[in-house]
């Protein structure tokens, strides 16, 4: 590893750690009581000691906010590309789109959780999607309508259907803008899950409980540590998907950090003629 | 000097609200010259272009390539701006064979003439790279590569070399004159360098605005094969003073 790629990674993880040693020291320098503020190793322990009860609550949230994740993202993308694609369309939906997230989704969690099934794990996903799938449709639309003009009318000039110039030339030419949606909805997506764990409450999955439940049940006998180890863990979880999404962006975009293709990329080329 | 006539434009004119960007235009194009176009900015010139490419119809006239209509029409020219317009994830590679990606299938053959055509002028040691690595010149060379293998025989250059500093603009007019003659091909340029217009070409053709029209069209009566000499020859220097003065002197 070396020195720019050490500072890449251990920077993020020292502001980290600063972050829960003056935590620490607040919670130690101002005598704060444990239930209205834990020191972090309670926190910390509070999940580790109960963690065979956590962890099937956790493993559900992350399947929630995963599953939810891609599909808002797909949603997304469909929105839009037909929307970018279709002026008409676009005229018609946006408002409409807007709207739907100036509402706060804690309100619309309960009907929702209504609608589609209290105890079901649909309202949940519904929520997440209703999160992620904005910032998608916007990046795509913003993607899509930035392609350079003159490149193509270029892929004009040299005869390409409209759907060649769009798998050859619009596509790749959004996959940055998409990314920045797709990381916004990433960092939202554990939250959409939770609040969807608290409009859908009863008997999800197979553990008949959810991380939202616990999380309330500790708040009402005023278990600080839990309730503060919980949200560390969600949003190293949020980190986490976060990270991931990041990475993909790495692979997919590979023109912007190297110099030259992968080697897995290049093709060699059967032919009689040899090198010249 | 008996070569067929490639491009023939009869009373092309287009029009945008009240104001004429191209007045009625005849142009006789022979196969395999090299015909320059020089004028400032808003003499019609690009308007000419994206007429002759397809991507605007005139309002009235005709545009015939090899004797056939194209008014309307896309994919009988090769076409480079003075933005090279390399798609930053493909390697150099893919945009040389850009135009068979937006048409077709790619074949081993199209990768085969990209690979040679690259090492030829040249840039073999780049095809795996990524545009951004290349410098400006060498961009250029990326970008007519591609243009030259559509294999069309009408070539439309519009200030290719525009943005390249002094020196890489010299070596890549000297490059485009040794590739022009090697390939055969037939080549309008548009330029607002005098100094371009002459060395490169056969004939120029002096453009004027409001409204957009061709005010002379002159014979270069300047030998082949050129080098940085003729800059100065009398012959040059007397042509350049005629030009200047049809762009910025009226006609004398």
């Amino acid at each position: 590893m070396n020195r720019s790629r050490l500072t890449k990674v251990l920077l993020p993880v020292a502001s980290f750690v600063i972050l829960l040693l003056l935590w620490q020291a607040v919670v130690v320098l101002f005598n704060v009581q444990g239930y209205i503020a834990p020191r972090p190793l309670d926190a910390i322990r509070a999940v580790s000691d109960n963690w065979s009860l956590l962890s099937p609550l956790v493993t559900q949230i992350v399947k929630e906010t995963v599953f939810g994740f891609a599909l808002g993202a797909l949603i997304g993308v469909f929105f839009g590309v037909v929307m970018s694609k279709i002026p008409a369309v676009q005229k018609l939906l946006y408002p409409t789109l807007v709207l739907s997230q100036a509402v706060p989704v804690i309100v619309i969690a309960f009907p929702l959780a209504a609608i589609l099934g209290f105890g079901s794990v649909k309202p949940i996903i519904a929520i997440v999607v209703w999160i992620v799938f904005f910032p998608v449709t916007v990046s795509v639309i913003d993607g899509l309508g930035h392609v350079d003009h003159d490149l193509l009318n270029l892929a004009k000039v040299y005869g390409a259907s409209r759907w060649r110039t769009f798998i050859q030339i619009e596509v790749p030419a959004t996959v940055s803008p998409l990314f920045s949606g797709l990381k916004i909805g990433a960092t939202y997506a554990i939250t959409g899950a939770f609040i969807g764990e608290l409009a859908s409450p009863e008997q999800v999955g197979s553990t008949g409980s959810s991380l939202a439940l616990y999380v309330q049940h500790a708040e009402s006998n005023l278990n600080s540590p839990a309730v503060y180890g919980i949200t560390l863990l969600m949003a190293i979880i949020g980190v986490a998907w976060f990270l991931i999404v990041a990475g993909l962006e790495v692979v997919s975009t590979p023109w912007l950090r190297r110099t030259t293709r992968r080697r897995w990329r290049r093709r060699d080329i059967a032919t009689s003629q040899g090198d010249h | 000097m008996t070569s067929p006539v490639l491009l023939e434009l009869s009373a092309v004119a287009k029009t945008f609200g009240d104001q004429v960007v191209l007045a009625p235009t005849d142009l006789r194009i022979e196969e395999g010259s090299f015909v320059a176009i020089v004028g400032p900015s808003g003499c019609g010139k690009s308007t000419l272009f994206n007429i002759i490419a397809g991507l605007l119809e005139p309002d009235t006239g005709a545009v015939l390539l090899q004797g056939r209509n194209v008014i309307g029409a896309t994919g009988h020219v090769g076409y480079m701006l003075q933005k090279d317009l390399l798609v930053p994830w493909r390697s150099v590679e893919d945009n040389i064979t850009m135009a068979a990606h937006l048409t077709r299938k790619v074949t081993d053959a199209d990768r085969l003439e990209a690979r040679q055509i690259a090492q030829k002028y040249g840039l073999g040691e780049f095809l795996d790279h990524y545009p951004k690595a290349l410098s400006g010149g060498m961009r250029q060379r990326v970008a007519f590569m591609r243009t030259l293998v559509t294999h069309q025989q009408l070539l439309l250059l519009d200030e290719p070399f525009g943005a390249l500093d002094a020196q890489t603009r010299l070596d890549m007019q000297r490059w485009l004159l040794d590739v022009w003659r090697e390939s055969g091909r037939t080549v309008l340029f548009i330029t607002h360098d005098v100094d371009e217009s002459i060395f490169l070409s056969d004939r120029i053709l002096v453009m004027s605005p409001r409204p957009g029209r061709v005010v002379a069209d002159l014979e270069n009566p300047l030998s082949r094969p050129r080098d940085l000499d003729v800059l100065t020859d009398p012959t040059f220097v007397a042509l350049k003073s005629r030009i200047m003065h049809l762009l910025h002197g009226g006609e004398r």
